[in-house]
């Protein structure tokens, strides 16, 4: 590996260029530019741009092993001893490659997918933007322009999920007039928008917390001198006992954003956006930043703790062990909720979280074997990490787009209403397949070899709990993809809408998906091109002490586990496809129609949350109005009041006579006198 | 560096003499229309002298006027004019803000003068708006050129005359009264700071708290010794006044009425501008004449930070007039403000600094949006009755967005260099002590920061997005009105790129004269 410095222009056109593309966006619109075509070009031009960068670094990256930086000559902001530029490790050459080639397959894709579309201009300005503040995010050297592109991404998502923010039915998410605990389980575009910039922006102010901390204990924001002062900073903080804590809130805010068990719920909702914004938060930005921030310092957190002490080997460990169980939790109870959902882009949400959970368990898993100093085992599990951001990102991606059609095809978001697609659409039905056989992680696809990746890594934790609720997870999962493709491509809608002219999407909109689709089957193919990439990738990646396996190894458990969610899938199918009546079911038992309300209504959470802080803060807003009025009523009414009654008392008691006004004043002249007197 | 002509004065006499031009000409409407765009531009020029100033390089000395006004034999100093890195700030946040807004003031209190006179109300003219404007601008401006103890109260006393008869003249509801309670309680509040300045005045034998050594203004520095046993009660006296001016929790009572009912030129001005002048007097002067009593008494100031900070977000949450929100808002930033200053530390100061600024360029891009429906949607204010004029007015909801931006702390606005810097003063003063601490600030900043982000957020939903809750008959039209929102707005994104200057000015003022003498 060698170091190469760079001018920061030179690499830093990866996340300038989207940025830039967004700035000429925003002055073409104030000169009232309104031609959706110049906004669709610009848009996709900029991101191309940044793909093409990002390629050639990925390139000079694996291929000539180099890790680049790029970061201006002086300093952006001296106190803080910041630069502007660009961090190329493996990682980040990784991330900025898949982020930016997704991100611009969904900008085509939208081209197609928001014509005519009222605020087309808008949201070509928001996806630029959003993009570029991903690709800074990635790319960053350090920690303030990283929070930059976190913010970033929260106000971009804020606006694109808001997009439609006349809050037209159509654009809700959830069944209209539904309720939860006596909370409405529906929710309006403007709404879903705020849900998810206030539930991030509480893991965000963790972060803020985290990084500004670590300015004083590791006197740097230079995310490589983070790393190599980890030793350092983690061992003053373990030796204060605040190690744990500290970890977990430099992390809430990945955590948050993420979208892991109790923050999840703002990604749900996040469905009222357009389609391709959805594809882009699931698959490329927003909830991938979570991960890669995790990707990015748990290698960190594992060195340091190593260098620094037993203690802090002890409290890194309770740390790894917090995330993992959060993550496992995320997994097993998305995954729970997606089998019953019956709007397509929820089962997509749910499955979003569920897999963001595993990349978050797997690099969590590798954590916990900072006990015992295994290096190998934290590399093995940044792969697993790593794998599975980039085999769902795909598969994600493919999913989210063919979604778009199927809504736009059938105006409605319910998959009661999509049936039989198959017969009208012969290559989504294909790329349907690839993306959710890559889903169901079925061999060879390339969701096979990153879940098997991350089983293992659980697996070799020891932690029977977590790894048997992961497994379970898996079957609900082949579950739940196999009822959706039967259900919307091989078998009549459940109820019948008005009449639609069902046919092929158009070239641009068919195009990105089926390539993703492919795509998630040739990686998997190849997984020892995929893998090996990978590989190299994560060795030269900050704080990485080991060559990593990307080789799946083949034993009982693989074996079992496989051949289960074959017959798991095959078993769902034919179910669906014999049209059993699984609601009959529920009709006849109080139990299972009371679980199904259980899992439909997402296990409550939303609305317990809802009663525990937003009604919880309403509460102290109501008790603050009173306050308010009750300081006010003092100010502007007791106090006149009580001067004019005093004012009317003296008078009444003086009533202008001469001898009590000259009373008054020797009295009170002999208590001035005595106090100088006395006081002096 | 001293200045080889008197551009400070300058900048403070020239638009009060375009202001009395314009009242003399109060009858030519035209005349007076282009003498407030004259002054307007002159506004700009201390920002021109600030960018000057931070070009030049020394940052860590200070311009100041040549001339200024010897009273040492009176025993109360010396009146300069000056701007070092402290002010710095705070005088862009003035300039900025009092020149877009007096472009912008044009269409609205014409407007609102021609609604007055219909309802038969006697009305000054427009040429009287443009004087007290003026000097209600220039006042301010000379806030933050001051030197000296007395020199700055004059001033102070400028702001609060203009600004009254402007709410006085111009305001809405019962405007007569809500001028009287503003000028009577921030009034108790400048009384309470002049006897604290008088008593000091009196021990010590000068009002400076900067004098003039080798070319530059220096601070005084600690005067604990000399008081002795009166710091405590000229602290208190100072600090309290200042909180009055500064509408803290507990004193905030005249601040709604106020901002609420004036009109929007002057809304723009008295709560992006006057009431943070307030914190950077307590930066200025009260912690450089009072290092360790501050010291003491900082678990109190932050304590008082946290209840105005969450206070004023939740009960801004519930108001429905947009104005009045906009109110408890800065009730709320005000808050922050305090917050930075009270952590004592240079991050947190310098944090408290550009919350100025932010706060300026935040607030006065949302006042003047308030004031676009107010002029072009018949009084609407009422967000009860908003909702959807996104849609209408899609230049207008991005402008507003970016101010809420500001507020909040998001890039690309320069709201997030000060969040950041007033957290690490947080971070630097307290929160790295032990594990209690840790947890409980960081709750406590959770809670603060996403309080500002929901109302922020909130209340964009309210009034721009869903469907529109009245009839709304009208359009967006791009004219000068809304243009000098987005000149405004220019700046905040502006400022987050090149933030360089003003933060490394700061820091260099800050360390020379308060943390030096904290010793640390």
């Amino acid at each position: 590996m060698i170091t190469v410095y760079s001018n920061w222009f030179e690499w830093s056109s990866i996340w300038l260029s989207p940025f830039i593309g967004a700035g000429i966006l925003a002055l073409l619109w104030l000169f009232n530019v309104r031609n959706e075509k110049v906004y669709n070009i610009i848009s996709v031009l900029s991101i191309f741009i940044s793909s093409i960068v990002s390629s050639v670094a990925l390139y000079d990256v694996l291929i000539k092993h180099e890790i680049i930086v790029a970061e201006t000559s002086t300093y952006w902001v001296s106190l803080l001893k910041i630069k502007v530029g660009t961090y190329l490790d493996g990682l980040g050459a990784i991330m900025s490659t898949i982020v930016s080639w997704l991100s611009f397959l969904i900008a085509v894709y939208s081209v197609e997918y928001m014509k005519k579309d009222w605020g087309v201009q808008r949201y070509f300005f928001f996806i630029s933007f959003f993009v570029g503040s991903m690709l800074l995010l990635v790319t960053a050297s350090n920690m303030i322009l990283m929070f930059i592109g976190w913010e970033g991404t929260g106000l971009a998502s804020y606006a694109l999920i808001g997009h439609w923010y006349t809050d037209e039915e159509e654009y809700w998410v959830g069944v209209p007039g539904r309720k939860a605990l006596g909370l409405p389980m529906y929710f309006e575009p403007s709404t879903s928008g705020i849900r998810a910039i206030l539930f991030t922006r509480v893991g965000d102010v963790g972060f803020l917390v985290g990084f500004t901390s670590l300015f004083f204990i590791a006197n740097s924001f230079s995310i490589p001198t983070i790393a190599s002062t980890a030793g350092t900073w983690m061992g003053l903080l373990a030796s204060k006992g605040m190690l744990t804590a500290f970890l977990l809130i430099f992390t809430l805010g990945a955590l948050a954003k993420s979208a892991q068990f109790p923050f999840h719920e703002w990604l749900v909702t996040a469905m009222t956006g357009p389609t391709p914004v959805s594809a882009l938060i699931h698959a490329a930005t927003m909830v991938k930043a979570g991960v890669y921030y995790i990707l990015r310092f748990a290698p960190i957190f594992f060195i340091g703790a190593i260098a620094a002490s037993s203690l802090a080997v002890s409290q890194t460990q309770e740390y790894f062990y917090i995330v993992a169980g959060l993550a496992v939790t995320t997994v097993f109870i998305m995954a729970t909720m997606a089998i019953v959902s019956n709007e397509f882009k929820l089962i997509l949400a749910y499955s979003t979280a569920e897999y963001l959970g595993y990349m978050i368990l797997a690099v969590a898993a590798g954590g916990l074997f900072v006990v015992t100093h295994n290096y190998t085992a934290m590399a093995d599990a940044e792969l697993a990490g790593i794998a599975m951001l980039l085999a769902h990102a795909i598969f994600k991606a493919a999913l989210f787009l063919i979604a778009g059609y199927a809504l736009h095809a059938t105006d409605s978001r319910f998959i009661d209403y999509m049936g039989n697609f198959s017969k009208y659409m012969k290559v989504t039905t294909i790329s349907m397949w690839l993306a959710g056989l890559s889903l169901a992680a079925i061999p060879p696809f390339s969701g096979f070899f990153a879940k098997e990746l991350v089983l293992e890594n659980v697996a070799k934790t020891g932690y029977l709990g977590i790894y048997i609720f992961a497994v379970l997870a898996v079957f609900f999962t082949a579950a739940y993809i196999s009822r959706l493709i039967i259900r919307v491509f091989h078998s009549p809608p459940y109820q019948e809408s008005k009449e639609h002219h069902l046919h092929e999407a158009p070239i641009l909109m068919l195009a990105p998906y089926t390539i993703l689709a492919l795509a998630a089957l040739v990686l998997g193919i190849l997984w020892f091109y995929t893998g090996k990439g990978l590989e190299i990738g994560i060795f030269e990646t900050l704080g990485i002490q080991a060559s990593p396996a990307f080789n799946v190894v083949v034993d009982a458990s693989t074996i079992i586990i496989t051949t289960l969610i074959v017959i798991d899938f095959a078993i769902i199918a034919y179910l669906y496809i014999r049209r059993y009546n699984f609601m009959a079911m529920l009709d006849r038992s109080s139990v299972l129609k009371s679980l199904h309300t259980f899992l439909y209504d997402r296990w409550f959470i939303n609305s317990a949350l809802y009663y525990l802080f937003l009604y919880s803060f309403m509460g102290l807003s109501w008790l603050m109005g009173v306050i308010n009025t009750a300081i006010d009523l003092f100010y502007h009414y007791v106090i006149p009041k009580a001067g004019e009654l005093a004012s009317k008392g003296l008078r009444a008691f003086f009533r202008g006579r001469t001898d009590y006004l000259i009373a008054l004043y020797i009295i009170m002249a002999s208590i001035v006198i005595l106090i100088v007197f006395f006081g002096w | 560096m001293l200045l080889s002509f008197p551009a400070l004065w300058l900048t403070i006499l020239l638009p009060i003499l375009l202001g009395v031009l314009a009242w003399l000409l109060g009858k030519y409407e035209s005349a007076v229309k282009a003498l407030i765009y004259l002054s307007g531009f002159v506004l700009l020029v201390p920002l021109a002298l600030v960018l000057s100033y931070y070009a030049s390089g020394e940052i860590s000395k200070s311009i100041v006027d040549p001339i200024y006004i010897n009273l040492v034999s009176y025993r109360i100093g010396t009146f300069y004019l000056g701007i070092d890195g402290l002010s710095a700030p705070i005088v862009i946040g003035i300039s900025i803000v009092t020149a877009f807004v007096s472009f912008y003031g044009i269409k609205y209190m014409t407007k609102r003068i021609e609604e007055m006179k219909e309802e038969n109300e006697k009305v000054p003219n427009l040429g009287v708006y443009a004087f007290l404007y003026n000097i209600f601008a220039v006042t301010m401006l000379g806030i933050a050129y001051s030197s000296n103890l007395i020199e700055f109260y004059i001033f102070l006393e400028g702001t609060l005359i203009s600004s009254f008869l402007l709410i006085a003249y111009y305001g809405y509801g019962d405007r007569k009264k809500i001028s009287l309670l503003y000028f009577v309680w921030t009034h108790i509040g400048a009384v309470l700071l002049l006897t604290g300045i008088l008593y000091f005045g009196y021990l010590v034998g000068s009002f400076n708290y900067m004098t003039l050594l080798n070319g530059s203004l220096t601070p005084i520095g600690s005067e604990e010794a000399i008081l002795g046993g009166a710091t405590t009660i000229i602290a208190l006296l100072m600090l309290i006044g200042l909180f009055v001016k500064m509408a803290v929790f507990g004193v905030h009572m005249w601040l709604p009425y106020a901002h609420a009912e004036a009109p929007t030129p002057i809304s723009a001005l008295l709560s992006p501008n006057l009431i943070g002048l307030a914190g950077y007097a307590i930066a200025r002067f009260v912690f450089q004449f009072f290092p360790t009593t501050m010291l003491t008494w900082r678990p109190y100031l932050l304590t008082l930070a946290f209840v105005t900070i969450i206070y004023g977000g939740l009960v801004a949450l519930r108001q429905k007039d947009f104005k009045r929100f906009l109110a408890y808002s800065s009730i709320s930033q005000m808050g922050y403000m305090l917050l930075g200053l009270a952590t004592l530390t240079s991050y947190g100061i310098i944090g408290a600094m550009l919350i100025y600024l932010s706060h300026a360029i935040g607030k006065a891009i949302l006042f003047m949006s308030a004031g676009v429906f107010i002029t072009e949607l018949k009084n609407l204010r009422d967000i009860t009755k908003m909702g959807g004029l996104a849609k209408k007015y899609p230049l207008t909801a991005a402008l507003a967005l970016f101010g809420f931006m500001n507020l909040t702390g998001l890039p690309p606005s320069v709201g997030m260099w000060s969040e950041i810097l007033v957290v690490m003063g947080l971070v630097q003063s307290y929160m790295l002590r032990n594990l209690a601490s840790l947890i409980g600030f960081t709750a406590l900043l959770i809670v603060s920061l996403t309080l500002t982000g929901a109302y922020s957020f909130i209340m964009m939903r309210r009034i721009f997005y869903g469907h529109s809750r009245s009839k709304i008959e009208g359009s967006e039209k791009i004219d000068v009105f809304k243009l000098s929102i987005l000149g405004v707005a220019i700046f905040g994104f502006v400022f987050f790129l090149v933030i360089n200057p003003l933060i490394s000015s700061l820091n260099t003022s800050v360390i020379t004269f308060i943390i030096s003498s904290l010793g640390r």
